[in-house]
């Protein structure tokens, strides 16, 4: 619609002002006039089903369902005449015909739409002295508890699968009186955003599993934060009692998250109260971690600062710490004198450090990616890496948009590719100079001939009026990432569309700008300290089993330097390793800010009371300053961090232009056989690994190798036998798995997850064979 | 938000699809995918339940349900909620002759309980139950739209109307019969 | 005059005898006091002393870990943590009512669904020790429990009397 038309409808005697093709509920709810519902959900389609909505209409025979009734001009209604009460009225008899009256076990109990709605709209009796229906429920994983006798049949669930998680696994079986939602088949719903029906469904009927019984919402005090565990930065509502965190709810933000959260982001918070989390100092006497008073501990690790030589002194911050922790590391470090300083923990190839762009971002709005016509995911599994922005994604191909992807792994994804090549890593590059060659671009010296797939993507990119060209986590790890940055450089330049990174973490634009990245200073990079050695190694948020590129490398490193990690949880790395473990608190107990994917500055409070004698990362770092002498390390709170972070930073730029375009040559060359490493959606940070309830889900860590059917024949291995994998020095026997969506002559066995320390690097030649 | 009015996205397009079916089941269901626009192909779900449950000697399995999906691009669970809804179709295994009785009003004010009385005092079984030779399965349906030749019941696709005892067992009689030839 | 008729009056020792006279009175009149504690007075079936938790006839604890009784709590007195048992059924974990803060009120036994929290008629009892450690002054879970099951009788009896009035 080119011009904005409005028409006026009067209800109850307002006169309201509205757009052809609304619906009566939308116009109703934006003038503040409650209008009872159930089915209606305002990101979901119209279903009308529920009928509580009913209102009067004029020249209506019967009375109307709002959500379903399209508004005219001069229409009126009547939202609280008596027949809209009465129509109300009924519908609620009807609907609490079968519900059944178990609200003090209940866990929506409190904060129940039926509850609401019944205080205004029930009667105190019920005229059905029959048996109420009582309806088996299923058991769908892990995350989401079913208890479907209370199901009022409102549909949005189902709705739900079918129009935003994109694969429709609750459905309606069965009519009348029979009808039940569920999944027929019993088993676990595999979709990433699958925690929102727990927030869609107005009843008892889904509700949170590991929350289960813990809490009634009355007894939560609601804190406003964002999520920590991709680049979106969802807003959520964290639900607190005791100064604990109960759980997280999505907060509606339209430009970021709109109302959902991924399952991630939500069952996230299970990693924070897990045996293992520090709450103590300690300190390495004897050859053992020992318990210390903090001020010892700030004082041991102030001396370490203060005597070690600032050029063997390193630090290794996660993507996911907030910008005032990093700026504080890195004025630390560079007040010390050194510069080695790194965010980047899980890349691999840092050859393209000068060609680094300023601040790699999306290179889009998250609203823009539901306007492209053409998306090349290179080395991304947008769904399950950053669910909220695939699902933007997945809109656009609603649209009649083309995704199209690079991928070293047949990734399942919730919508139909146009075009997909799958190739081990190292044709990954192949692949995209191919599509580089198609479109007449500089190939960056790789030898590359475009086959017809290639010209396909090649032209839908070009054809686009807008279009994305997307280096996902799988291209970032990869041993060529900086041949791969350059070629979607080119292909994008060529192409006319915009070129988009998604970093790992919360915070990774962030971390670029506030300087915890070395080469703004020439020191050395995680590759650069992993190779060199440090005498002194600080550690912020940092697994260093799980979090780094090469962990073998990495376990080097520690050998040789003192290591002081500011950590929530004490793994048995850091056990072995650390010298000094300072408890910081979580990103939920600390306050902080995130920049997130499209440079939306998002700041936060603390909401839990940090476990034990945990203290902020922020307030530790600055003690540290104070006490290794250093000047200007006087903050009152986070928020003079923040100032001056962003002082330091000035206006954030966005930008994602190369800074040099010159080749690097090819580093990974295809051997026998070839691990495939990259980082699985529940394993990308330390809470996510311990949160119990993700790690049973479908896309939780299920130690196995995966190769292809013609592979495992080769090797003479068997599907569900054991293996043994051998990279290096490193050897892991896990049991194998045939998976049709690995590539010929290759391993997919990730990084990050346990095992994968003993190997190393996540891309290598390997071997298999049978255990 | 408007109404629904697209199809429903759907995942990749799965399996290999001549091993779904037989070539004669396909030519079938693709005789009446053509008759819908491409992207409402799931619009011939309910063509193919017929199709595949008439093959499978009446009833439908999960297995084959699955199937239809993957030859319709459709979710699962979308075949299993027609398949549940409808009562023409047979999710467990049912006798060579389905008889299915109406019992609505225009038949029970003409004597269906009677002639659902009679039925399983000849069969032995109850409603929605199969003879143990496997012959006759029992079924109560609603309004089959015969009301004028109330009580009536369907075998196969057969109306039988204006039924009485005596009726109801030549009817049966002659079935037996067929069935022994 | 007045002088005068107040002089005699305190000479014959007028109020002395009216007040002894009632005393006298009462003396032999029948008796309202109790000898406590050999005499106990009735106690009302609505009578609020001590909690108790009470189970049903088969066992099972009745308290189903609503929180009602924690929400309505005036002198928020009443702590309970719940989740899942084994059998998946809802149940507390902690129920503690901390018989400081208490004010018998009996706001928990109203708005208790299921009957579990209840007042007994026991109002005989002290506690010495007000250590936080010890806690003596929490009636714990078990603790109700077991006053549960020690009046269940009466308990019963009394909610059977009062069930037509609620």
């Amino acid at each position: 619609m080119s011009e904005q038309q409005t028409i006026t409808v009067e209800v109850d005697g307002k006169k309201l002002e509205a757009s052809p093709g609304q619906m009566l509920i939308e116009v109703t709810d934006a003038a503040g006039i409650t209008v009872p519902r159930f089915c209606y959900h305002k990101k979901l389609s119209v279903a009308a089903n529920c009928r509580m909505c009913l209102v009067e209409v004029e020249n209506a025979p019967k009375p109307l369902p709002a959500c379903a009734t399209p508004v005219a001009d001069g229409m009126k209604a009547w939202t609280c005449s008596p027949l809209a009460r009465q129509a109300q009225k009924g519908t609620m008899e009807f609907l609490l015909i079968n519900h059944p009256l178990d609200c003090p076990i209940c866990d929506q109990g409190g904060e129940c739409e039926l509850q609401d709605v019944a205080m205004g709209f029930g009667e105190g009796i019920s005229r059905f002295a029959e048996a109420k229906r009582v309806v088996a429920s299923h058991n769908i994983g892990p995350l989401i508890a079913t208890d479907m006798t209370r199901c009022i049949h409102c549909t949005r669930c189902v709705r739900f699968g079918d129009e935003v998680a994109g694969i429709r696994e609750l459905g309606a079986t069965g009519r009348g009186e029979h009808m039940k939602i569920g999944v027929y088949v019993e088993r676990s719903v595999s979709s990433e955003l699958s925690g929102n029906v727990i927030d869609l469904c107005p009843v008892g009927a889904l509700t949170s599993k590991p929350f289960r019984y813990r809490a009634r919402a009355w007894e939560l005090t609601q804190y406003d934060s964002v999520a920590a565990h991709d680049g979106v930065g969802s807003n959520i509502h964290v639900h607190v009692r005791n100064h604990q965190v109960m759980r997280t709810v999505p907060k509606d933000n339209e430009a970021v998250n709109e109302t959902w959260i991924s399952d991630r982001d939500r069952f996230s918070y299970l990693g924070l109260y897990t045996e293992d989390r520090l709450l103590k100092p300690m300190l390495r006497q004897d050859g053992q971690l020992q318990e210390v008073e903090w001020q010892q501990a700030l004082l041991e690790s102030a001396e370490l600062l203060k005597t070690v030589d600032a050029a063997r002194l390193g630090a290794l911050v996660s993507p996911g710490s907030t910008l005032e922790e990093m700026h504080l590391l890195q004025k630390l470090l560079r007040e010390l004198g050194s510069n080695n300083i790194d965010h980047r923990l899980r890349q691999a190839d840092f050859r393209g450090d000068a060609a680094d762009p300023a601040a790699p971002w999306l290179g889009q709005s998250f609203a823009d990616l539901e306007n492209n016509e053409a998306v090349l995911l290179v080395g991304s599994w947008l769904r399950k890496d950053q669910p909220l922005l695939n699902h933007r994604v997945r809109k656009s191909v609603l649209a009649g948009g083309q995704v199209m992807v690079i991928n070293p792994v047949d990734y399942d994804f919730n919508y139909g590719l146009s075009n997909k090549l799958i190739g081990a890593p190292a044709d990954m590059v192949a692949h995209l100079a191919g599509v580089a060659a198609a479109l007449g671009a500089d190939t960056a010296g790789v030898d590359a001939s475009a086959g017809a797939e290639h010209q396909a993507i090649a032209e839908a990119l070009k054809a686009a009026a807008k279009g994305l060209v997307l280096l996902g986590s799988m291209a970032q790890v990869h041993p060529d990432f900086s041949l791969l940055r350059l070629l979607a450089n080119n292909i994008a330049q060529a192409a006319n569309v915009d070129l988009g990174f998604v970093g790992e973490g919360a915070n990774s634009t962030g971390a670029k700008l506030a300087g915890a990245v070395p080469h703004s200073g020439g020191g050395l990079s995680v590759a650069g300290m992993l190779k060199q050695g440090l005498d002194a190694c600080i550690l912020l948020n940092v697994e260093p089993e799980f979090d780094v590129a090469n962990p073998v490398a990495m376990a080097g490193l520690l050998n040789g330097a003192k290591v002081v990690a500011l950590t929530t949880h004490l793994s048995p790395w850091l056990l072995e390793y650390a010298d000094l473990v300072l408890p910081v608190a979580a990103t939920l107990e600390t306050s902080g800010t995130f920049v997130n994917l499209q440079g939306d500055l998002q700041s936060f409070n603390g909401t839990a009371r940090p476990v034990g004698e945990a203290r902020p990362a922020w307030k530790v770092l600055r003690v540290l300053g104070n006490l290794a002498d250093l000047e200007d390390f006087d903050y009152e709170s986070s928020q003079d961090v923040r100032d001056e972070a962003l002082q330091s930073i000035g206006e954030i730029k966005l930008d994602n232009s190369l800074a040099d375009t010159s080749a690097v040559a090819a580093s990974l060359i295809s051997t026998e056989l070839q691990r495939i490493g990259g980082v699985p959606p529940y394993s990308v940070d330390m809470l996510v690994r311990r949160s119990s309830a993700l790690q049973h889900t479908p896309d939780g860590w299920k130690a196995s190798l995966h190769v292809s059917a013609d592979t495992a024949s080769q090797l003479g291995l068997m599907d569900g036998g054991s293996a043994v994998l051998r990279q290096g020095e490193g050897e892991i026997t896990l049991p194998l798995v045939v998976d049709g969506r690995v590539p010929p002559a290759c391993v997919w066995m990730p990084s990050g997850v346990p095992g994968s320390e003993l190997l190393g690097e996540g891309f290598a030649a390997v071997s298999l064979e049978k255990a | 938000m408007t109404l629904r009015c697209e199809p429903w996205a759907r995942a990749d397009k799965r399996a290999d699809k001549e091993t779904l079916f037989s070539p004669q089941i396909r030519a079938e269901i693709d005789q009446w995918v053509a008759k819908y626009p491409d992207e409402w192909k799931q619009s011939a779900v309910m063509a193919s339940l017929r199709i595949v449950q008439d093959d499978n000697g009446g009833y439908l399995t999960r297995e084959l349900m699955d199937r239809i999906a993957d030859y319709l691009d459709m979710p699962p669970i979308a075949v299993y909620e027609v398949a549940t809804f409808y009562s023409m179709y047979e999710l467990s295994e049912v006798g060579a002759h389905k008889i299915c009785v109406c019992t609505n009003v225009s038949c029970m004010i003409c004597g269906s309980e009677n002639i659902v009385d009679h039925l399983e005092k000849r069969l032995g079984i109850k409603l929605g139950q199969t003879t143990e030779d496997g012959k006759f399965t029992l079924k109560e349906v609603e309004c089959l739209g015969a009301c004028g030749g109330a009580p009536m019941f369907q075998i196969g696709k057969q109306y039988y109307e204006n039924l009485t005892p005596e009726l109801v067992d030549s009817i049966l009689d002659s079935l037996e019969q067929d069935n022994g030839e | 005059m007045k002088t005068v008729i107040h002089y005699i009056r305190s000479l014959f020792l007028l109020e002395l005898f009216k007040g002894m006279s009632v005393t006298g009175r009462y003396l032999f009149k029948k008796k309202f006091t109790l000898n406590y504690p050999e005499q106990k007075a009735p106690v009302s079936p609505r009578f609020r002393g001590l909690h108790a938790q009470r189970r049903y006839s088969n066992g099972e604890e009745r308290c189903i870990a609503c929180k009602l009784c924690e929400a309505v709590c005036p002198a928020n007195a009443i702590t309970i943590e719940a989740e899942p048992r084994e059998d998946g059924s809802r149940r507390t974990t902690r129920y503690d009512i901390d018989l400081f803060k208490c004010i018998f009120c009996g706001f928990c036994e109203e708005s208790c669904p299921v009957d579990a929290i209840v007042e007994t008629r026991l109002y005989e009892y002290h506690f010495e020790d007000t250590d936080k450690k010890t806690g003596a002054y929490i009636m714990t879970k078990e603790k109700l429990l077991a006053m549960g099951d020690k009046y269940e009788a009466q308990l019963a009896e009394d909610l059977a009397a009062q069930a037509k009035y609620r």
